[in-house]
């Protein structure tokens, strides 16, 4: 039995000989001959299509952006009933990334979509670096006063408008109501707090219910980026790192040192952990972008027990913050640039294909839009099940108007992932001063050319 | 005198033969190894990215910012770490398996010897997420401490730096200590079983006839799974990346992980930086290497 | 009668060897049983430990196959694994043959220097493969997974090594009789040396199913996708079902567990010449 197994294998082996044979020969032969050129073909039009009414787009999330962009493909279908959007699923954003880097270092953009959803934090440094990989929309048929200063801030480049902003990234807070009047205390008691007082109803709630008030991901720390921008502060001040002389940064790492002292804070390990948590049901309060909502959802039986509001503050004003937002970007391998600008323009640039596109994108997958024409549409305002009736797009789209532009860097995410480093070595002993001075020049070492 | 012309064209036709027959794979590694390796030490001497880049300056700038970066010397350390507690334990328990699996006496020996290896048939990315689920702070392994009473209330293995290592290295061991075992079993089936009569008949005892007659005898294959443990543990990557993604605090990464990031992971594409801290790695495998060998060599 | 209970003493001597095996078997196989009775649990079970089998295999299969295109991803792993494998074989074993078969200085020299190849990071090679792979419009194909790892010192080396048990009298013979070098190769070496090939493949297969790193950067086409990328993406999500990721998990290990039951014993008879 076995004996014939390996005479087989051997076999097989002659064949592929003969096989290998045959392709070398005709790949030695000429280069740019019909057999190469039917490869190159093939490969090519997996990403884009030879269909003049299609576009490609590659995102990830199936359950937040993916509806999102079925949603756009069916609005524009009106515009255009031959339309039609296929979308390439990546597990995470930094598929994308990759895919960008690769091609623009090789200079070949043929495994590229038309168009990607790319990170907001990322897309400067990624134009500026490989301004052959985009084509800018500036002339597409977008109003552009229809969207948040924030929001655009991302995507304009040297004064060019490279991106159609999709997903709002609005920090909410979500609190689970029902454990809060269990420990005496109202969503208004939650609102417009300062950190110390979030401490002391934390502990109280850790007490009563043993869950947590706030949870996050110890390894990303969206968290103290989130805190500092409610309070107007940036990790960078004119382009250099702002960490160790940075007061605010100092209070704020105190303050999430206590929390997790206090049991008011769970950090996990990675992002599974932070999202297992929430739905192990271990936390009464969860705080992020508005993304974060159908996690949240995930757990059916808590379905009307969560209201949401601002975020806490130093000084106990109401609190304000975006983080993860993404937008819409046409490649270098785009070849149907003027219909993938009416696309966008069309489906999330404003007007009716907006209100329809961003209408559906929210019952379907909870993509809140940045366009602020397609916010006041009735959807906005019908109360949502789960979340106690609370208008909750309504008031996330009112708490978006309110977020402070904070200066931005290429190292966003460089200086979180020193600043979460800071804030373990705190949480094993090290004193604030000296973990957050070697933040900050561990941050600018990175920063050095 | 015809004939003796004759017969050196035949070994000339053989030589050529000789030459056909390894061009291919020779041809390969040329174009496949060597070309992107000489590429990627043009890079190192680069900074910046797409069309911002441009020429180090100093040419040796990436060189020199290496031994000044923090998070890559640590890297270094951890790197280092692993391979000095995880090679030594791995190769002496699989020597160990290899010899009481070699013994005729025992029963069962293909069942054993199957389990031991089978770990080797479940794929990097696999086996990393076996390990975070069984580490995890609510997972099996905890919960077996706590009910055993060893641990007074659940750990969190992946969140502290020691045990993360520890997790690693223990993992690491699971999956390549029978890997290393079939190569010293084999090994000892080479040996000859009169050498071990001979041995018994002068009155050798069982650690003196191990240490005096099978680690001499094995010492080739010694030299060569250290050299492929070290090449592999310098190169370290999977296990850091989807087990602990480097963390806590970064004190768990590995300097592939680390290079990884500088070229791909935060979006900061540092090719240049990334490519002179490879060849560093390049470099000490080669010298580490070349070390393994001598001793295998002054041994013999 | 003696014999017997000679046999039954050593047996007795070989008590505390039995058990140091028992242990270690167990060690090895404890995670892989887990994640067996894993794949038949529901998500939140998993998560607390249980070790017991389930009733939700059926279940989380049918999540898998609705929510990833696993046949797919099954189909391209096993065509680029085997035609790697094959293809490696082949290339390596003609290079170990040519080497210590034919061996001379110039050739062993040549030879030392392909195992410094051995040492080179993947990932200080992976841009400069991919510009090559993509100029030659190989992106998403079967080419652009095998040809870095067609040919590996590693293959080489034991091709090499397990080459000197091949006797050259039989090649003096061989020729003799008037067979050409090459039919020397197909039809002498390769069957004398199936149990080497049997060893390469198994290593050569595994290596290629397993392949992570540079699968992901060549083949971003989720229809080119393989089994650790499939499994990769099932563990990333925003929420992570841990009962269909097993299951995953488990597609992902079998085919490399079968390929090592299937040619064990070949195997180690093809590592043993190896390490002669």
């Amino acid at each position: 039995m076995k004996k014939k197994i390996v005479s087989l294998l051997l076999v097989g082996v002659l064949a592929m000989s003969a096989f290998v044979g045959c392709g070398k020969s005709s790949g030695n032969s000429a280069k740019s001959d019909d057999s190469a050129n039917t490869e190159e073909n093939t490969a090519a039009k997996m990403y884009t299509s030879d269909d003049e009414n299609t576009l490609t787009v590659a995102a990830w999330d199936a359950n937040f952006n993916i509806p999102a962009l079925k949603a756009a493909e069916k609005a524009f279908q009106k515009e255009n009933p031959d339309f039609k959007l296929e979308i390439i699923e990546q597990s995470q954003s930094s598929d994308i990334e990759n895919a960008i880097t690769t091609a623009a270092q090789s200079g070949n953009y043929e495994n590229l979509p038309d168009i990607v959803l790319f990170q907001d934090h990322y897309i400067q440094q990624y134009v500026t670096n490989y301004p052959d990989a985009w084509q800018d929309i500036d002339d597409a048929d977008i109003d552009w006063s229809d969207f948040g200063e924030e929001k655009l801030s991302f995507s304009t480049i040297d004064g060019k408008h490279y991106g159609a902003p999709v997903d709002n990234g609005t920090v909410i807070f979500a609190y689970r109501v029902d454990l809060l009047e269990q420990c005496g205390y109202t969503l208004d008691d939650v609102t417009g707090i300062t950190w110390d007082k979030f401490i002391e109803i934390g502990e109280k709630v850790y007490n009563e219910t043993g869950k947590y008030l706030l949870s996050m991901d110890g390894s990303g720390n969206d968290l103290p980026y989130m805190m500092l921008q409610a309070e107007g502060v940036s990790q960078f001040k004119d382009g250099k790192a702002n960490i160790a002389d940075n007061k605010t940064m100092t209070q704020i790492i105190e303050v999430i040192e206590k929390m997790q002292q206090k049991n008011v804070l769970l950090l996990a390990n990675d992002w599974s952990g932070y999202t297992n948590d929430i739905q192990k049901d271990k936390v009464a309060g969860v705080m992020n972008g508005n993304w974060i909502i159908p996690t949240i959802e995930q757990v059916a039986e808590n379905s009307g027990k969560w209201e949401i509001t601002s975020m806490p503050t130093l000084s106990g004003e109401e609190g304000y913050a975006s983080n993860g937002g993404a937008s819409l970007y046409v490649t270098a391998n785009c070849k149907k640039t003027d219909l993938a600008k009416k696309f966008l323009a069309y489906t999330f640039g404003g007007g009716d294909g907006a209100i329809d596109t961003y209408d559906n994108a929210l019952r379907d997958g909870g993509v809140i839009t940045t366009c602020i024409s397609a916010g006041k549409s009735d959807v906005y305002q019908e109360g949502v099940e789960y979340f106690n009736n609370q208008a909750i797009y309504a008031k996330i789209v009112e708490m978006g108007s309110h977020v402070k532009v904070v200066e931005q860097s290429d190292y966003h995410y460089t200086a979180r992932e020193k600043v979460a480093a800071a804030i373990t070595n705190i949480h094993n002993g090290t004193s604030v001063e000296d973990a957050l001075a070697q933040a900050q020049q561990d941050l600018e070492f990175a920063m050095e050319e | 005198m015809s004939k003796n012309k004759k017969g050196m064209n035949i070994q000339a036709k053989q030589q050529r033969a000789g030459w056909i027959f390894l061009a291919p794979a020779t041809l390969m590694i040329a174009v496949f190894s060597f070309y992107p390796m000489i590429q990627a030490f043009i890079t190192s001497f680069t900074t910046g990215t797409g069309v911002n880049t441009k020429a180090a300056d100093p040419l040796n700038y990436n060189y020199l910012r290496m031994f000044a970066d923090r998070t890559f010397l640590r890297s270094v350390g951890n790197t280092f770490l692993y391979l000095a507690i995880e090679v030594p334990i791995m190769l002496i328990l699989a020597i160990l398996l290899a010899q009481l699996l070699n013994n005729k006496d025992l029963k069962f020996r293909g069942l054993f010897r199957t389990m031991v290896f089978l770990p080797c048939a479940t794929s990097l990315v696999s086996y990393a997420l076996i390990f975070k689920s069984l580490f995890a702070q609510d997972g099996l392994i905890n919960q077996v401490l706590v009910s055993l009473g060893i641990l007074e209330s659940n750990y969190n293995f992946l969140g502290n730096t020691g045990s993360a290592r520890a997790v690693i290295i223990i993992a690491l061991i699971w999956r390549w200590t029978g890997y290393n075992m079939v190569f010293y079993l084999a090994g000892l089936q080479n040996i000859e079983y009169s050498v071990y009569e001979a041995a018994k008949i002068d009155g050798a005892n069982g650690w003196k006839t191990f240490w005096k007659i099978t680690v001499p005898l094995l010492m080739p294959t010694i030299v060569m799974t250290v050299i492929m443990s070290i090449n592999g543990t310098l190169q370290l990557f999977d296990e850091s990346v989807n087990l602990t993604k480097g963390g806590p605090a970064m004190s768990t990464m590995t300097m592939s992980h680390y290079i990884y990031n500088n070229a791909f992971g935060q979006g900061v594409g540092k090719f240049g930086y990334a490519s002179a801290m490879s060849f560093f790695i390049f470099i000490l495998v080669a010298i580490l290497s070349a070390i393994s060998m001598k001793v295998g060599d002054n041994r013999d | 009668m003696t014999n017997k209970k000679n046999s039954s003493a050593i047996q007795r001597r070989l008590i505390p060897t039995y058990i140091f095996l028992i242990i270690f078997s167990f060690i090895s196989v404890f995670p892989l049983y887990w994640m067996i009775a894993a794949a038949t649990n529901q998500s939140v079970d998993v998560a607390r430990g249980k070790i017991t089998f389930g009733a939700y295999a059926l279940d989380n299969f049918q999540k898998l196959t609705s929510q990833t295109d696993l046949w797919g991803a099954l189909g391209n792993s096993f065509l680029y694994a085997v035609v790697q494998t094959l293809v490696a074989l082949l290339i390596c074993s003609l290079a170990g043959f040519g080497f210590e078969l034919y061996h001379d200085k110039a050739k062993d020299r040549v030879f030392s220097i392909l195992l410094l190849a051995m040492m080179i990071p993947q990932v200080a090679t992976m841009i400069p493969l991919f510009k090559m792979v993509s100029a030659a419009g190989l992106l998403n194909t079967v080419w652009a997974f095998i040809l870095p790892s067609i040919s590996t010192p590693f293959l080489i080396m034991m091709f090499r090594q397990n080459s000197r048990n091949f006797p050259i009298d039989i090649m003096e013979a061989a020729r003799l009789d008037g067979l050409s070098e090459f039919q020397i190769f197909f039809r002498m070496y390769m069957p004398v040396m199936k149990s080497t090939y049997a060893a390469a493949a198994v290593i050569t297969f595994m290596n290629a199913w397993n392949a992570y790193l540079w699968p992901k950067v060549v083949m971003a086409d989720t229809r080119a996708q393989t089994m650790p990328m499939l499994i990769a993406n099932l563990a990333s999500g925003y929420t992570t079902d841990y009962g269909v990721l097993m299951m995953g998990v488990l597609f992902c290990s079998l085919p490399t567990m079968i390929v090592f039951f299937v040619l064990q014993k070949q195997f180690a008879e093809g590592i043993t010449g190896s390490v002669k």
